[in-house]
């Protein structure tokens, strides 16, 4: 792969927009007051002293949703290539098989929604 | 070398404007929300600082600036002010696609979707490592609920989009605007109103605004994500949000609304229009509707958005073949 200025502005500009954004944080942290002592580094829950810390075991319930969106998401990103070669396609296969391609996309929704996903129970077996 | 030249100042030249255009469009929106917040709730909203509060923005900048930066106690200081700095990080390469005007683009890319599409992604990762750092609750589950939202409300955005992508055939936005007429009746909403609604929903989602702001809902979890951060960490994620608002409605105006095409003349002041149009349309949501809860936010989109998105590409493959 060539270096081409199309590279080139995408490192100027992801570097410039951490500077961007680097720049007021450290003016603030020069200019800002510097208090310490006391509760001011307590987490804030409302006044309220925490309960241990909040880097526990919990239970995501929507963990399931983030493996429906790995499917598609995966798949989704095939259809890009195909997006840009539809419109030279001659006859109905190349409709049949974006068909056949979304069906299945489709067919994993149906499944988590038929597991009752969505109904958001304790537990779900899948 | 005069090629040379030329491109290095066309870059250099898009980077200031592009952080320019970010910086001041910041203040215009903290300014134009709370203004129409105030008018929403039938009071004048801010109103001292300058003639009808037009410099209450600066003054909120200059008091960002000048807040302490706290580090929480048992957070991860390393990952906790990385992560204001990555929300910000992808935000200015956002801008490189998108068409302003007929000349008016920083760089003409082919893939200009895809590499909006894909850096925006990282803004997630920013807001769960916000949440996970500060080793607090609320910011634990804002954190958890901000992935959750953003991962599934981004599927339906991608198949919109590639609804329009279809139909265009390429994924480069300035040509995409070109195929389209002047007239309101020539543009792409005229083709795919459902896909336009759908993206309308899932960019709110996406940018988790109100009534799709459950990472930060107050009323339940404080501020989410952000609540340990004060002054300017919690000002750039608030910058982020909204340079991440108008390159939804850029999109979108490119995608949907003929970009800088319009009636009469052509140019990048329709383009303007449109983005500030669609940006008001957003501000006017939020104080409009009331916020849903988290379990209706991710089924809407699972059940419906999802589904119709599925059949609106399937109806564009499948008219394609017909015309």
């Amino acid at each position: 792969m060539v270096f081409s200025w199309l590279h080139l502005a995408i490192i100027l500009f992801l570097v410039v927009g951490i500077l961007f954004a680097g720049g007021p944080l450290i003016l603030a942290s020069l200019v800002a007051p510097r208090a310490r002592g006391g509760d001011i580094g307590m987490p804030y829950e409302c006044g309220m002293r925490p309960y241990g810390s909040s880097w526990t075991k919990f239970g995501v319930n929507y963990y399931v949703y983030a493996l429906i969106f790995l499917a598609f998401d995966v798949d989704v990103l095939y259809l890009f290539p195909v997006a840009v070669q539809y419109h030279l396609t001659e006859g109905w296969l190349a409709f049949f098989k974006v068909f056949i391609f979304l069906v299945f996309l489709g067919l994993s929704v149906i499944y988590f929604w038929a597991k009752g996903v969505f109904t958001w129970p304790h537990k779900i077996r899948l | 070398m005069n090629g040379i030249a030329t491109e290095l100042i066309r870059i250099v030249v898009g980077l200031v404007a592009v952080a320019a255009f970010v910086g001041l469009n910041g203040l215009v929106l903290v300014y134009a929300e709370r203004k129409g917040a105030g008018h929403f709730q039938r009071r004048p909203g801010p109103f001292e600082v300058g003639p009808h509060g037009v410099i209450q923005p600066i003054a909120d900048a200059l008091k960002l600036i000048g807040k302490q930066l706290f580090t929480p106690e048992n957070a991860d200081p390393f990952l906790f002010w990385l992560a204001p700095l990555l929300s910000f990080f992808p935000v200015l390469l956002l801008f490189v696609p998108l068409p302003f005007g007929p000349v008016l683009t920083v760089w003409e890319v082919d893939l200009g979707l895809l590499l909006i599409l894909a850096f925006a992604g990282i803004n997630v990762l920013a807001l769960l490592l916000a949440g996970w750092a500060s080793n607090n609750k609320y910011g634990l589950l804002g954190a958890g609920r901000a992935v959750a939202q953003s991962v599934a409300y981004e599927i339906p955005l991608l198949l919109t989009v590639l609804a329009i992508a279809f139909q265009s055939g390429t994924l480069n936005l300035s040509t995409i605007v070109s195929q389209q007429g002047s007239w309101p009746w020539q543009w792409n909403i005229v083709t795919q109103p459902l896909a336009f609604i759908i993206y309308l929903i899932s960019a709110l989602g996406e940018t988790n605004r109100a009534p799709f702001d459950l990472p930060e809902a107050e009323s339940e979890l404080t501020a989410g994500f952000h609540t340990e951060y004060s002054g300017m960490g919690f000002g750039m994620f608030f910058l982020a949000e909204y340079a991440n608002m108008i390159v939804v409605s850029g999109v979108c105006t490119a995608l949907f609304l003929g970009g800088w095409k319009g009636p009469f003349v052509d140019g990048f002041w329709w383009y303007l229009v449109k983005v500030y149009a669609l940006l008001g349309a957003m501000i006017w949501f939020r104080w409009t509707y009331p916020r849903v809860r988290f379990d209706q936010l991710l089924n809407i989109n699972w059940k419906w958005l999802l589904p119709l998105a599925t059949l609106n590409l399937l109806g564009t493959a499948f008219l394609m073949k017909v015309f």
